[in-house]
């Protein structure tokens, strides 16, 4: 149609009506906007496969930050997570938010001299904190380790043995930390995750964006994150739930260890405590003076783990007396070779 | 683009490991022994005080020496070797202190702290040993426990016992396909991925 002359002199042969566009720049301006359009169907095609459920609600669109909320707010959010958490569990649960007390500053001791390293703690915390089961996510990772050192980078979490502690070996179980001065809290862009003022660092799962900033930010490892949908049962579900602490999560979002908060905030100890057979852990109030945290910092050896970054934590290990081991007999020459 | 976008070439997705159930004894809080705190003994399906026999038949000096009684008791408690160093000899229903006189059975701390000085001050300050309960006592009751319901007077180590299992997490992953003990399934920066085969493959986490 177009004769040599025209293909020379594009500008002057423009379509009627659109001034310096030509058949041919339209085609191929056309083709490239269909391509464009669809590799962003293409990249929007995983949407098919969103279920109803996964579909923010206006309800939950609209809902403010943790610490924007108004108690009548709150009640409504509340009633919403209970709602959700009945829809899918078919149980209802308690679900409350329950603020710091005062006068109170949570911390944990912990003796790696009495540790036997027997997971009692990891699969009580589970229990307790509705985490996913499958893919599994636990907050507390026993370090088993050679003894005579600290060396995290050699420590192993896969020890199977048929019976612990193990010969020439001892344990030390890492969980959050608490810090007081925690990297995970400064790096995260939205906030939310924040400490409170009885030292717990918390999060928000509804405004939590999943970037895992956080979790690289933590020098303890102490940061999970729900990379698939959550895997929990109604038989499992504690129904027990704070809103910053153990209520389901969704996936997407990071979650850690709260000390229990929705235990500790009303006086009880956290699960982890409660299913010490060797009572190697510890936890309290420390602005107590006569509680046992108080007393451990005061007259046993204590220390921090890699204090060498400045994060402060509330978290302490604390080991026993020499020879106060009395199944560990000493250099025979010196307990008399009968111990 | 479009077709790399939908036809997804690189389905590299890290599997979810299947389910592990947890046993019910991984879980249990209850104290590792459950003493009766009774000056009790049982013979031949009968439960008797220690008195009822020891009255009538008194035991011979020497302890150190093999047991014609008792003969369940593993004594390995080191150099305490002999059974007059804790039972009373005079009042069977009892301990003995110092000098002699009787502990109650039910106080077997007042004994143990006889000889285990360092671990009885911190005992008593909620410091050795599990507290059950409340953190703080003005909210609920504590209870802390006593020293047999941990160990066993006659071999007071800490016994033994079998560990939960590990994590089994994305990360980790099966790691059964190598054979135990090597340096590998010790490796905790192994990461897990499975390829588009199907097959499982382990990878060093890169340097």
């Amino acid at each position: 149609m177009n004769g040599p002359n025209d293909r020379q002199d594009e500008p002057q042969a423009a379509a009627p009506g659109s001034p310096g566009m030509t058949r041919r720049g339209f085609i191929r301006k056309s083709a490239v906007a269909a391509a464009g359009a669809a590799a962003v169907a293409a990249a929007l095609s995983p949407l098919r496969n969103i279920s109803p459920d996964h579909i923010p609600t206006l309800e939950q669109l609209l809902q403010k930050h943790y610490k924007e909320m108004t108690p009548e707010e709150m009640k409504a959010v509340l009633e919403r997570i209970s709602r959700e958490v009945e829809k899918r569990y078919a149980v209802r649960p308690q679900v409350a938010d329950i603020k710091p007390m005062t006068g109170v500053e949570f911390v944990y001791a912990l003796n790696i001299s009495r540790c036997i390293g027997c997971r009692r703690c990891v699969h009580a915390c589970v229990k307790e904190n509705n985490q996913s089961r499958s893919p599994e996510i636990q907050y507390i990772r026993v370090l088993k380790m050679e003894k005579g050192s600290i060396d995290v980078e050699t420590s192993d979490h896969h020890y199977d043995p048929p019976t612990v502690p193990e010969h020439e070996s001892y344990y030390m179980p890492v969980q959050c930390h608490q810090c007081a001065n925690p990297p995970c809290v400064k790096v995260c862009p939205v906030e939310a995750t924040w400490q409170e003022p009885d030292g717990i660092t918390v999060i928000d799962y509804d405004w939590c964006i999943g970037c895992r900033y956080c979790e690289a930010a933590c020098p303890y490892w102490a940061r999970r994150f729900n990379f698939a949908e959550p895997g929990l049962t109604a038989e499992e579900l504690n129904p027990n739930m704070a809103y910053l602490s153990n209520r389901p999560r969704a996936v997407g979002v990071m979650e850690k260890c709260t000390y229990c908060l929705h235990r500790t905030r009303v006086g009880r100890m956290p699960a982890c405590v409660e299913a010490c057979p060797t009572g190697s852990r510890k936890f309290g109030n420390v602005l107590d003076p006569k509680s046992e945290i108080a007393y451990i910092l005061r007259h046993k050896r204590v220390f921090v783990l890699k204090q060498e970054v400045g994060t402060l934590p509330r978290f302490f290990y604390y080991f026993d007396e020499r020879g106060s081991r009395y199944h560990e007999p000493l250099d025979p020459a010196v307990s008399g070779g009968d111990a | 683009m479009a077709g790399l976008l939908l036809a997804d070439p690189w389905q590299e997705a890290v599997p979810i490991p299947p389910k592990t159930d947890v046993p019910v004894w991984a879980t249990d809080t209850t104290p590792v022994r459950h003493p009766t705190l009774k000056p009790e003994t049982v013979i031949a399906g009968m439960t008797f005080r220690c008195s009822e026999c020891h009255d009538l038949f008194p035991s011979p000096p020497e302890t150190d020496r093999a047991l014609t009684q008792h003969r369940h008791i593993v004594l390995d408690h080191g150099i305490n070797a002999r059974c007059f160093n804790c039972h009373n000899r005079q009042d069977r229903n009892a301990f003995a202190d110092d000098r002699g006189d009787p502990i109650p059975f039910d106080q077997p701390p007042v004994l143990c702290a006889k000889c285990h000085g360092p671990v009885y001050r911190d005992w008593t300050h909620d410091v050795h040993g599990r507290t059950d309960g409340y953190w703080n006592d003005s909210l609920g009751s504590r209870r802390r426990l006593k020293c047999v319901e941990c160990h066993d007077p006659h071999a007071p180590a800490f016994q033994a016992m079998r560990p939960a299992r590990g994590p089994n997490t994305l990360r980790m992953g099966d790691q059964t396909h190598h054979p135990a003990g090597t340096e590998k399934t010790k490796n905790p920066l192994l990461i897990y991925r499975q390829t588009p085969s199907g097959r499982d493959v382990t990878h060093e986490r890169p340097e």
